[in-house]
């Protein structure tokens, strides 16, 4: 049923296919409406496609907003909406970078000090998401309610504790204040390529490794399946002995510290300190690209990327006066259009079973062939 | 029959085909007005398929249907609704946190200029209410009525939205004896009305008693339109499936001294501070079965649930034996702990319990035995081992499936059931708590599933069977004990019980046990 | 998981494919001729790239203010002008991006508005030698210095101080607010220099306090609604005064200053005579003047003529480009006395610290 057909494949391309093309051309229609070619829409995206810098930032966004989509899949899987997955990053990158910037972390050797840093950011991720969590089996409150107000907590916290008097430092003359300079042991190395000025962030590897984990842990273990299971029907999982409230936490946790990696990639490989222009927002992003992705670890992978190159785009096109915002208008279309396309997708899909399932049927045994 | 006004519905020639099958191939019903009209047939004959075209969910492929003599075409069951044809559907298309109110009023809210007007609604209600005897209180929470309630709420809606012609799909399924009769006096109440009833079922002895016309279906097309009174039971169901009807029966008892599951005392108090068990005991043996006959809602679900573990019991205790008859206290037990122990568990509502629809059939295996072999190995899922015993369950209980990767909303009821009970059954289950495991499923089915709780109950499986299938319940037990209001209020022999004795009890109107 | 995962691979792996197929064969076009720049005059030698902050040209605040300096250079002199905007939340890499494709773009005289740009600026900088940069905000050494780039920086603490005398002067009840924008150092410098300006008036002055947003949040410098509601407490809690260093936020404090007929102090520019703010300008009794647009003009005509110099350049009181408005009148009273205070800075003899 699921093998690999003709018919199977282009009903896999279609959802996202047609989604793409009809967001390229409500884009089309909107730049032509407010009197710009779209054809300079494509120059633009094929100049910055051609541009290796453009690309290594593109695959460098895509790395934090991989992660960020897993840790929002992680909740997806059993229905639970961690829409907390941007509190928890920033306030993980802030603490960890505060600690990784720390002069006794100097003495570590370099393995172990990335590792250590790496490590806190997942529990503080974790720990952060753990309130929602407790408050979800204790209380019954709404994972959605707690997780965004502990947004808005962590926002507050962060700003408290980003101070020169208590986790940051203030350097004469600027304005931007954050963390200590990770020294360069603390610092993960990128990969130089060739023509581009920024390189490719060596947490790339760590995005990759999370997938793969992702992957297996989801649909190869005992624990992927009650986290599906749970998601599917949760009265039908406690039925089967699945313990909901404990599967609510271990999410929770689970998707709290990939939430902690977030900001990883950019705080080892780029910016080595938690400042006022860390990268913000990453969280809904994440969410928007486990939409697009479905959940699925190489199809969040293909939707991180398009997000990535969607949004490096961005400068390219106000070079060639084409307004920039026009990539917040194809991303939300595209969003959008995918959701009701995979639905769509879905239902054609469930008649075609159930037709399968009807020819199934055709023949009635006979009592004696049953009892037989 | 001349002065008789235009058929309520007539369906001709009718056919419809899905790719590689025929589901229905020239179909012609005739439902004269005000009248019970009964569809009966096996499972996947065909007539979940035809009420569908009826209802606006499907489009035929060659055929006319006329509503009052005159032909109409349903894109929707919108269409259908505004030409007065209503739907209850088997499984039940409630909000469990709305209330009854709420419910009937979803998709047709009443307004008052651009207020919703929930008194005129509650008004409405009431009228339809005790107009035709459903006892539907509109203030209630749906989460808490039984199934029985549920479905009254359901024709309820239907008749909220003003439909003539009312098809009910295997209505009797979820009704006791006495609830079966009351849904009878309200349908000839309804009947009375001027109102038309399309009845599908396969219970023939109901469709005899109310029906006044009965269609029999096929392999998806109409074999005989006969007329109660011409044909006998047995009849009925030759043409339904071309040969005797199973009985269910134990031969010899297998009841053994050895004690699997023993229930002392065991109280559950509900959500609202009812007691909604009160002081249950009771021992089931290796190789027993124990049927428990009750009116739905009396305890029966909550029973379960206690058992399983699903909810926690205010007072009591429960000890399970396992084969080498060492006791254990699982009172405060895991589901998952009693399940490892050998608990398997057909639940009454598959949807919420059973199964996960929007999963495949191998996962659905998986589920409740997530545990175990051949479904794990540690800590992983054992894709290869499910897999291959989900294909043994398939082809030992003749679930109709083209692949055990189709997922689980794709099959029909009986066939989930089936799987459901295959599943249950697997690995040696040391008893098993079987509610209604035979509803829904076909003959041919019911007779299997039968044999299957036979043979392992000779090998010293102990059952808890819960049924509103009376025949079923005297058949398949070697106990039988009746729930009334929580409590066990009597205790029969099966071998000398009659249906009615049982019956009586049920409501309270027989000796106190 | 177990829907396919080949197929969606290879659809999205289509998706992306057709998308890169279509720039691929759109590529044959341009890639002769270059980035073609699409605005701005006939080049007159100099080339001006303006890289702004978050919300850009038209944010009637501190942008605006960098572009009107721009203006009025490209009319003076008529330059080829080309303008880039940031985006909420984008990394360091994005505002890189954006400085090195305008020197790729051939603009050789290149300003990033706001300090977010000074890791970038360094980095590019440090590439282009042969390209002219400029800061505005920011001068961290190491870090955005170089020989050719020029940090312009402003001493808001100081202009802050006189609004604060002012506000201490004109207060009847003792009680003034400051409603900050967003909670960073650069909006601290503001509150800073209000607040002692406040007390060296009346030391028992009550300032209030509040910042609309924290960071990384910064819709603090544009939501009215904020500021409306934050002066409306600030009233109700005796305030008769409030200083709103909130850039397009200050619209929603002049409106209930109004309302409750109290007055407002503005900040940047002097938004006595905004457009924008016409219907609300009789509260405003005095602005904070930051003229960023001087600065950006300063610069560009520095390049014009070659005299260029790399390095900090303070605007302070004493320099210019920090000052405080008297449009309106509504100070004519207590001018003298604020004047008074602005010689004592400008000699030294008051040192108005930026932190607190």
């Amino acid at each position: 049923m699921r093998k690999l057909t003709p018919r199977s494949v282009l009903l896999g391309l279609a959802a996202p296919v047609g989604a793409l093309v009809f967001a390229a051309v409500v884009s089309a229609i909107i730049l032509a409406v407010t009197g710009h070619a779209p054809t300079d829409a494509v120059d633009a995206m094929a100049r910055a496609a051609e541009r290796p810098r453009t690309l290594v930032n593109a695959v460098n966004s895509a790395t934090y907003y991989y992660l960020a989509a897993v840790a929002v899949a992680i909740g997806f899987r059993m229905k639970l909406f961690n829409i907390g997955v941007d509190g928890q990053y920033r306030l993980a990158a802030l603490l960890s970078a505060a600690l990784a910037g720390a002069a006794f972390m100097e003495q570590l050797p370099s393995f172990l000090r990335i590792t250590v840093t790496i490590v806190v950011a997942m529990l503080v991720g974790a720990a952060w998401a753990g309130l929602a969590a407790l408050l979800k089996v204790t209380r019954g409150v709404s994972e959605v309610i707690s997780t965004i107000m502990l947004n808005a907590v962590a926002t507050y916290l962060v700003s408290y504790l980003n101070r020169p008097e208590r986790l940051a430092v203030s350097t004469a003359g600027s304005n931007n204040i954050g963390t200590p300079k990770i020294t360069e042991g603390g610092q993960v190395a990128g990969f130089t390529v060739e023509g581009s000025s920024s390189k490719l962030f060596g947490l790339i590897f760590l995005a990759a490794a999370v997938g793969v984990l992702y992957w297996f842990v989801l649909s190869r273990t005992r624990f992927g399946f009650e986290l599906k299971a749970t998601g599917l029907s949760e009265s039908a999982a406690v039925a089967s002995g699945v313990n909901v409230k404990k599967m609510v936490v271990l999410s929770m946790l689970l998707s709290g510290a990939v939430a902690g990696l977030v900001g990883m990639p950019q705080l080892l490989g780029s910016s080595y300190s938690y400042s006022l222009d860390f990268p913000a927002g990453l969280g809904f992003i994440g969410i928007a690209v486990a939409l697009l992705g479905r959940n699925h670890p190489i199809g969040m992978a293909i939707a991180a990327l398009l997000w990535g190159f969607l949004a490096n785009t961005a400068n390219s096109f106000d070079t060639s006066g084409i307004p920039r915002e026009i990539v917040d208008i194809m991303q939300g279309v595209i969003v959008l259009s995918v959701v009701v396309a995979y639905e769509l997708v879905r239902r054609y899909r469930v008649r075609a079973e159930q037709h399968a399932v009807g020819g199934a049927l055709g023949r009635t045994k006979t009592l004696e062939e049953v009892s037989s | 029959m001349s002065t008789e006004p235009p058929a309520a519905v007539e369906l001709t020639g009718i056919t419809k085909r899905f790719p590689g099958v025929i589901a229905n191939s020239d179909v012609n019903i005739t439902v004269r007005a005000g009248t019970v009209h009964a569809i009966v047939g096996e499972n996947g004959a065909g007539k979940s398929t035809l009420m569908k075209i009826l209802y606006g969910m499907q489009p035929p492929d060659e055929g006319t249907i006329a509503v009052n003599g005159a032909p109409v075409s349903f894109g929707s069951p919108a269409d259908a609704i505004r030409a007065g044809i209503g739907m209850v559907h088997q499984h039940f298309m409630l909000a469990d946190n709305l209330t009854v109110l709420e419910n009937v009023v979803l998709g047709s809210e009443p307004r008052k200029g651009v207020a919703l007007d929930f008194a005129a609604a509650r008004a409405k209600i009431r009228d339809i209410s005790d107009a035709y005897g459903l006892g539907v209180h509109p203030d209630r929470l749906v989460d808490d009525l039984g199934v029985g309630e549920r479905q009254r709420v359901e024709i309820l809606k239907v008749l909220y939205r003003g439909a003539r012609v009312l098809i009910l799909d295997e209505p009797t399924a979820v009704l006791v004896p006495q609830e079966v009769d009351e849904l009878f006096g309200n349908l000839r109440e309804l009947k009375a009305e001027g109102l038309t009833i399309l009845f599908i079922s396969h219970k023939l002895d109901e469709v005899l008693s109310v029906a006044d016309d009965i269609t029999v279906i096929r392999r998806g097309t109409t074999v005989a339109s006969v007329s109660p009174s011409d044909v006998t039971a047995r009849e009925l169901a030759e043409l339904m499936v071309g040969s005797a009807l199973p009985v269910p029966e134990l031969r010899d008892s297998t009841v053994t001294a050895k004690p699997v599951l023993t229930v002392k005392n065991l109280t559950v108090t509900g959500a609202d501070g009812r007691l909604v068990l009160d002081d249950i005991s009771f021992t089931i043996h290796a190789g027993e079965v124990l049927g428990i006959a009750g009116v739905e809602g009396n305890g029966q679900a909550e029973l379960v649930e206690a058992l399983m573990g699903i909810h926690a019991p205010n007072a009591g205790r429960v000890t399970l034996g396992d084969r080498a008859g060492n006791q254990r206290d699982i009172t405060r037990a895991s589901t998952r702990h009693r399940r490892e122990a050998g608990m398997g568990y057909i639940p009454e509502d598959r949807h919420r319990q059973g199964v996960l629809l929007e999963a495949s059939l191998w996962e659905n295996r998986v589920l409740g035995h997530q545990t175990r072999p051949p479904n794990n190995r540690g800590p992983l899922l054992d894709r290869k081992g499910a897999k291959a015993d989900t294909r043994r369950i398939v082809s030992e209980y003749d679930v109709r499936t083209p692949s055990i990767e189709v997922n689980a909303s794709a099959l029909s009821g009986g066939n989930q059931q089936k799987l459901i009970v295959g599943r249950e059954m697997s690995g040696r289950p040391v008893v098993l708590l079987a509610s209604h495991p035979t509803r829904g499923v076909d003959v041919g089915a019911q007779a299997a599933i039968w044999d299957h709780i036979r043979r392992a109950r000779a090998q010293e499986l102990a059952v808890l069977l819960i049924s509103a299938d009376l025949d079923e319940l005297i058949g398949m037990s070697d106990t039988l004990a009746v729930i009334l209001r929580g409590r066990f209020v009597a205790e029969y022999d099966p071998r000398t019980v009659t249906p009615e004795q049982l019956g009586s009890a049920m409501t309270g109107a027989g000796k106190e046990g | 998981m177990r829907r396919t995962r080949g197929v969606r691979l290879a659809a999205a792996l289509l998706a992306l494919g057709i998308g890169l197929a279509g720039c691929g064969a759109k590529n044959n076009d341009t890639g002769s001729g270059g980035g073609t720049p699409t605005s701005g005059a006939p080049a007159a030698g100099l080339k001006i790239g303006l890289a702004y902050d978050i919300g850009g040209r038209g944010d009637q605040s501190f942008n605006d203010s960098a572009a009107r300096g721009l203006d009025k250079a490209k009319t003076e002199f008529g330059l080829d002008v080309k303008e880039l905007e940031a985006t909420a939340g984008e990394t360091e890499a994005q505002k890189e991006d954006r400085l090195r494709q305008l020197v790729e773009g051939g603009y050789t005289t290149v300003v990033a508005v706001g300090f977010a740009y000074a890791e970038a600026i360094g980095k590019v900088a440090k590439d282009s030698p042969e390209v002219k940069f400029a800061i505005i905000d920011d001068f961290t050494d190491g870090v955005d210095t170089g020989a050719n780039i020029a940090n312009l920086t402003f001493a808001e603490q100081e202009g802050s101080f006189l609004v604060g005398v002012a506000a201490a002067l004109k207060s009847k009840t003792g009680n003034v607010g400051f409603v900050g924008g967003v909670n960073t150092p650069l909006i601290q410098k503001f509150e800073v220099g209000y607040t002692a300006g406040v007390k060296a008036v009346k030391a028992d002055a009550t300032v209030q306090v509040k910042y609309l947003t924290q960071p990384p949040d910064f819709t603090g410098f544009n939501d009215p609604a904020k500021g409306e509601t934050a002066a409306k407490g600030m009233f109700d809690a005796g305030a008769d005064v409030v200083y709103a260093a909130a850039g397009g936020s200050g619209n929603g404090v002049f409106k209930t200053a109004k309302a409750n007929s109290k007055w407002g102090i503005g900040v940047d520019s002097d938004q006595y005579n905004q457009p924008a703010l016409a219907e609300v300008k009789d509260v405003i009794i005095t602005s904070m003047i930051k003229e960023v647009d001087v600065a950006v003009y300063d610069f560009i005509s520095s390049v014009k003529n070659g005299s260029f110099k790399a390095g900090q350049k303070v605007y302070d009181l004493k320099a210019g480009g920090i000052d405080y408005a008297t449009s309106g009148g509504k100070i004519d009273d207590i001018k003298a006395k604020i004047d008074e205070y602005k010689a004592k800075i400008v000699s030294g003899e008051i040192k108005v610290a930026d932190k607190k």
